[in-house]
């Protein structure tokens, strides 16, 4: 069984699931023009981004020999529910013949999970199966703990581009990575090469932190979000994001007596401004904009692919925070038609005003 | 006190409900004339720029309705009506949507959640939070859905028969007899579409009648009991999120194996999510089944000509079709 995965953030972490259960795994290529593109051609027109960038992955995974198609479902009430069902059809009708296994959440159903989960052991034990997630889900968090660092990081760096060779380097060392201890050595080794990374000095009061938030794929996959954590750094403003896979994994897959996720908080910051949750992320989406103004943050940037169905009504809301909790926020729709200038230009005047605004405050 | 209706989105599917359940409970029951574009204008000033165009043309109902000074504004929040199944999030987040882009109205609001296990939306739990605000009892409240569940199951009625929203609604606002109904057209084409874009002139553009006046019989999804349309689905391996949409995928399963359906339409709004999905289902499955299948996509900038050549090309190539099969020639 060849496996792939759909491509999102740090890819290392799937690869690794997969390795330790023993299956050829062919890691998708990083989304390219040629990924969109393919994407394009055959979703339908109004289908969301993400739809289409997984769409041409699969395709490019395919090309590469992949045989069988490892994703997660949803439980609704927003489309990525049922992007494993358009997929497979999709992928049907081309004249690919492929495995699409789907994990809907398990809760919901637990009997599909568990054949699913019989299919991926690949006649590996459960107590096995138990400690390999153990492994990567730890892997997640200590990986999750770096990219956070290299995100403050990077506003600073003296030599542009150090901090991405440095994670470059990091996500070597994690992929070679078999049990536990080599989680921790991985760890140390990692903070080692971000502690040789030369750095301006810049005083407290002059850093700029911005949030993003908003579609998760959007916002965790810097290929298709035009990189937006490295156009911002450079500009010198230190970045967090809303979404991290290790703490996707505590709020999606831990039951709530082994973990209290920080997700649960976010959530009851949102309730003001979206009572129920609505699908998607957009009640997180909002959560997530008054915890950094709370934060004290200097500014959000709110990414959405096009026509994401929760994330117009957390748009549609947002103006009215911005307002009572007086921190800037910049919406920027992304899909294939988005182009690099523009989203660099609207970032830099984005970021002066809030320099400017910054620098009357302290005057 | 005067409580505002919008005659948008689901006001074409539970509006006899909401209308008997307020004059029951003593209110004057308000709502809007047809959308105009002026309308959509107004909703468009307030509504995010991406987002459908039903949801502006909501928004402009609102405004609306403000103008008229109501007391308040029937906003309920759909949550579901199937266990497992939701309604597009933009239905569930559309009171707080409202609240927040429409200047005035936090206090005008009148936003219950809605949840319930079938279509059936009557059942008091959804509406006994709304007593206090209303100063009605709760024994009122409940007498009073009992009647309006009697009036929109008089609705659904007549809906399975055959009429058309608009056709059942007009007849139940005058108080007249139903008209006829349009059955034995020449042609049968099945419509796709929500019930707030077919039965929304501005959005169709008149489609139903536009079809009827070429002696064309007509299908819609709420000409169906939700069982029927429930079974159609069973065989698919995971069924959509959300009800209306799956009522719309259902029905369209249900005309492609119908031999007497000649042809199918999918009228969506541009920007709808769910239909971006569905469409592209249908249009795989129709290739299969060998049926005309042709989707039309509207909003607020489209224009009428282009709406009728399509529509005219489509039902002459339908026509050229059953021609053909059955060898007259002298039709042509």
């Amino acid at each position: 069984m060849k496996v792939s995965f759909p491509y999102m953030g740090t890819t290392v972490i799937y690869k690794k699931l997969f390795e330790l259960l023993d299956h050829e795994v062919i890691e998708p290529p990083v989304p390219s023009q040629r990924t969109i593109d393919l994407g394009v051609k055959n979703s339908p027109e109004f289908a969301c981004y993400p739809l289409k960038v997984i769409l041409g992955s699969y395709i490019e995974a395919i090309e590469l020999g992949a045989t069988t198609l490892i994703t997660s479902g949803g439980h609704g009430p927003c489309r990525a529910g049922f992007y494993g069902e358009t997929h497979y059809r999709i992928l049907k009708s081309l004249g690919y013949d492929i495995e699409l296994i789907v994990f809907d959440a398990y809760k919901r159903d637990i009997t599909g999970t568990i054949k699913n989960v019989r299919k991926i052991l690949n006649g590996k034990s459960l107590g096995y199966l138990w400690k390999t997630l153990k492994i990567v889900y730890l892997m997640a968090k200590s990986m999750d703990k770096i990219e956070k660092k290299i995100q403050k990081l990077r506003a600073y760096e003296t030599y542009k581009g150090s901090c991405n060779r440095a994670w470059e380097e990091i996500q070597k060392i994690y992929d070679s990575v078999k049990s536990i201890e080599d989680i921790v050595n991985a760890e140390l080794q990692s903070k080692a090469i971000l502690d040789n990374i030369k750095v301006i000095e810049v005083s407290e009061s002059e850093r700029i932190k911005i949030g993003i938030v908003g579609e998760i794929y959007v916002v965790m996959e810097k290929s298709i979000n035009l990189k937006i954590e490295e156009i911002l750094g450079a500009m010198g403003a230190e970045v967090e994001r809303s979404q991290y896979i290790s703490e996707w994994i505590d709020y999606n897959l831990l039951p709530r007596w082994v973990s209290k996720p920080y997700e649960l908080e976010i959530l009851k910051k949102g309730e003001k401004f979206i009572k129920e949750i609505i699908g998607g992320h957009a009640k997180q989406t909002v959560g997530h904009i008054v915890d950094y103004a709370e934060r004290r943050f200097d500014g959000v940037v709110h990414l959405m692919p096009f026509a994401c169905l929760p994330e117009l009504v957390s748009q549609s809301i947002i103006p009215a925070i911005t307002k009572e909790y007086n921190i800037p926020v910049i919406t920027l729709p992304i899909d294939e038609q988005t182009g690099l200038a523009n989203v660099q230009t609207r970032i830099e005047a984005f970021l002066d005003l809030i320099k400017n605004k910054k620098r009357i405050r302290i005057a | 006190m005067k409580i505002g209706i919008p005659k948008a989105l689901l006001y074409y599917y539970y509006y006899p409900l909401w209308k008997v359940l307020f004059e029951e409970l003593g209110f004057e029951v308000v709502t809007t004339k047809n959308t105009t574009k002026e309308l959509v204008d107004k909703g468009i000033k307030v509504s995010v720029s991406d987002i459908c165009v039903p949801i502006k043309i909501f928004n402009g109902h609102v405004l609306e309705l403000l103008e008229q000074s109501v007391d308040y504004i029937f906003v309920p929040r759909m949550m579901n009506i199937r266990k497992g199944e939701f309604f597009c999030p933009k239905f569930m987040g559309l009171p707080d949507m409202v609240r927040y882009c429409i200047p005035d109205i936090k206090k005008k609001l009148l936003a219950p959640n809605i949840s319930s296990v079938s279509d059936d939306i009557s059942d008091a739990k959804n509406y006994l939070p709304m007593c206090d605000i209303l100063g009605v009892s709760s024994y009122k409240m409940r007498s009073a859905l009992k009647k309006g569940k009697v009036a929109w199951e008089k609705y659904r009625r007549l809906s399975i028969k055959g009429y058309t929203a608009k056709e059942v609604l007009d007849s139940m606002e005058s108080g007249n007899n139903i008209k006829g109904d349009y059955k034995g057209g020449f042609m049968n084409i099945g419509l796709m579409s929500y019930v707030y874009n077919l039965y929304d002139e501005f959005i169709s553009m008149g489609m139903v009648d536009r079809l009827r006046e070429r002696n064309i019989s007509i299908q819609t999804f709420e000409m169906f009991n939700e069982n029927v349309l429930d079974s159609q689905l069973r065989s698919m391996r995971k069924i959509l999120f959300w009800t209306f949409s799956n009522k719309l995928l259902a029905v369209g399963y249900k005309f492609l194996k119908d031999s007497r359906i000649d042809g199918i339409i999918h009228i969506t709004a541009f920007g709808c999510g769910p239909d971006s999905l569905i469409g592209k289902v249908m249009e795989l499955e129709s290739i299969d089944y060998g049926k005309p299948f042709m989707t039309i996509r509207v909003d607020e900038h489209t224009g009428e000509n282009h709406l009728q050549t399509r529509v005219e090309a489509f039902i002459d190539m339908i026509y050229r079709k059953k021609v053909m099969l059955k060898g007259e020639a002298n039709i042509v």
